[in-house]
């Protein structure tokens, strides 16, 4: 018996191939069960996320399996013979190492992350329930997750934050540790103003406060979020109770001057306060920024912090890979 | 006997001390602080029994015992604030201290070789003595929880945030949290200090021991007070804890 995989991923097809094969989690063991039926099959998982499609088989054949395989799916989707170009093939030792390297985020779009472990288990729970694994995939898919772990311990492949919103969203915790206490205030109803509350939001945030020229626009995104809409007169006014401004009108020049910040101060009683600017030109003028409690990081600082973070995990891989080379190299596993 | 727990005591913390910094400087967490600082601790309590035994008092009679008594305090309230509130890293920034004062405890002459038995005990001269070095104990934590906010600050002021230290240092807001907290703590047990010295019979050098605390006690409470009613920032707080208790050390030297 070989191990085999056949996959695309983010690098191989653009979204509008990947979304064909995707597969919704709750349909992962049905796939799983599909992929055992292929003449020469024994055991079968499919992994399906947002970036990446794979198809992990033992078969007694891998030629013959791969074949049979890629023709099942491209006549199932009706694509063009072409459409095998997005599909990459691997077999035996190889494919075992794609597959640690899938587990540890290697293979992700964002480098390290770890939410792909939890989908790669929750594809092999679906494949083993229905019985679809057997001595070759449950080894190997066991020894995969063993070696993720030891990655993710061993190395800083998952550390830093590596996008302008997490970023912001962990030193949001470094200054007021859990946010549940946090109220944060959004000056223009912008995307990224949008997507950098959200993130402060799912960590427990307490209170959205938006403000736009536009109350209109203020009005909805509140209401998405769950917060309350706030005139573009009054911001000031909020000023007094929230703990984190994120700003990004499009306004040509600076919006919250230091003398707005001084202002409240006495009323804020000194409470840190955190500025987030991610508007070009700037909302907020760098002199805020001497003020004692003041905290500000602007679009360039963020996108370098993230950028430092991702560079770090670039110089990890090597360190990745010899651990798993070395892990695999401890065991004789069946089907490599 | 005593000296040789003070010696451990002190080997322990450095341990502690060394330690710790290795693992700020891989960025990893400090786990074995806590134990360096616990075996300390016993050390600590070691020494002072035996002085205790000697002395048939409280082991508070030189500056040398003051000194012990006070690393102890400070050991002690590190180990009851810092993994309860997971801020581990005050272990690393304590032991030092702890070090420091345990070693000028050790310099020939500041320790009472052979110390008498105090046949004339005094209640309030015990509980004066012991309440504010207690009390002393809990300050001088908060001076380190003070230094901690200073560098974090300093860092994120400076979007300097790639160093281990960083990665390691709780967040801001739990450590003025703990620092206030610390300095309620350290302020409520000088102010019984300061009420037992008030009933106490004093000798004229004494005296001036006596007003230096007292203007210790008034400027915690204002501190406090300020803090309570008018608010501060987190830097001018944590300044003000360190300044006031490198003050408060002209206490000791007043011994």
């Amino acid at each position: 018996m070989e191990l085999l995989c056949l996959g695309l991923n983010h690098r191989t097809a653009p979204v509008e191939v990947r979304e064909r094969f995707a597969v919704s989690s709750l349909q992962l063991g049905a796939a799983a069960s599909d992929l055992a039926t292929l003449a020469d099959a024994s055991e079968g998982v499919v992994i399906s996320t947002c970036n990446r499609t794979e198809f992990y088989l033992a078969a007694s054949d891998a030629s013959q399996a791969l074949v049979l395989l890629e023709a099942r799916l491209t006549a199932r989707e009706s694509l063009d013979p072409g459409a095998a170009s997005h599909f990459y093939r691997m077999a035996k030792s190889e494919a075992a190492v794609h597959l640690c390297r899938v587990v540890s985020g290697l293979d992700s779009m964002m480098l390290g992350e770890t939410e792909i472990f939890g989908q790669v288990k929750q594809a092999y729970q679906a494949a083993l329930a229905a019985g679809t694994t057997g001595s070759v995939l449950n080894r190997v898919f066991q020894r995969a997750f063993g070696v993720g772990k030891k990655v993710r311990s061993e190395t800083s492949i998952q550390e830093g934050s590596t996008s302008v919103g997490s970023v912001a969203v962990d030193l949001a915790e470094k200054i007021f540790g859990h946010l549940k206490d946090s109220e944060v205030m959004i000056l223009g109803a912008g995307e990224m103003s949008r997507i950098t509350a959200q993130s402060l939001v799912s960590r427990g945030a307490r209170s959205i406060f938006v403000s736009n020229r536009s109350f209109d626009r203020a009005e909805a995104l509140a209401s998405e979020m769950g917060g309350q809409a706030v005139r573009f007169d009054e911001w000031q006014r909020v000023l007094e109770r929230v703990d984190v401004v994120i700003s990004s009108t499009g306004a040509p020049h600076a919006l919250i001057h230091r003398s707005d910040v001084e202002k409240v101060r006495r009323a804020r009683k000194f409470r840190p306060l955190f500025f987030i600017d991610i508007a070009v030109p700037r909302d907020i003028h760098p002199d805020v920024a001497e003020i004692d409690e003041v905290y500000l990081y602007d679009i360039d600082a963020l996108e370098q912090l993230a950028s430092e973070a991702r560079s770090r995990r670039q110089l990890q891989i090597q360190h990745c890979e010899r651990i798993i080379d070395a892990e695999l190299a401890k065991l004789n596993l069946p089907g490599t | 006997m005593d000296r040789w727990f003070l010696l451990i005591a002190t080997l322990l913390a450095a341990i502690g001390w060394i330690w710790g910094m290795i693992c700020v400087h891989r960025g990893t967490r400090s786990h074995w602080t806590v134990a360096w600082m616990v075996a300390a601790l016993l050390c600590q309590v070691g020494f002072l029994a035996v002085r205790g035994q000697l002395r048939a008092a409280c082991p508070l009679q030189d500056l040398g015992e003051m000194l012990v008594f006070l690393a102890w305090s400070l050991t002690f309230f590190y180990l009851l604030i810092g993994p309860a509130y997971r801020i581990s890293l005050l272990g690393v920034f304590s032991a030092p201290l702890v070090v420091g004062l345990q070693s000028a405890a050790l310099i020939s002459g500041v320790l009472t070789t052979g110390p008498l038995r105090d046949l004339t005990p005094n209640i309030y001269h015990s509980l004066h003595s012991a309440t504010s070095v207690l009390a002393y104990g809990a300050l001088a934590l908060a001076g380190v929880a003070g230094i901690m906010f200073l560098i974090l600050d300093r860092q994120l002021k400076i979007h300097h945030l790639k160093s281990g230290l960083f990665r390691n240092l709780p967040p801001a807001h739990e450590l003025l949290a703990s620092l206030e907290r610390l300095l309620w703590l350290g302020t409520g047990l000088l102010s019984l200090g300061v009420i037992a010295g008030f009933l106490m019979p004093r000798s004229t050098p004494q005296q001036s021991h006596f007003l230096v605390a007292l203007a210790v006690w008034i400027g915690y409470a204002a501190l406090l007070a300020v803090k309570t009613w008018r608010g501060l920032t987190g830097r001018k707080l944590a300044l003000a804890a360190v300044a006031m208790f490198i003050f408060s050390l002209v206490v000791f030297a007043r011994i």
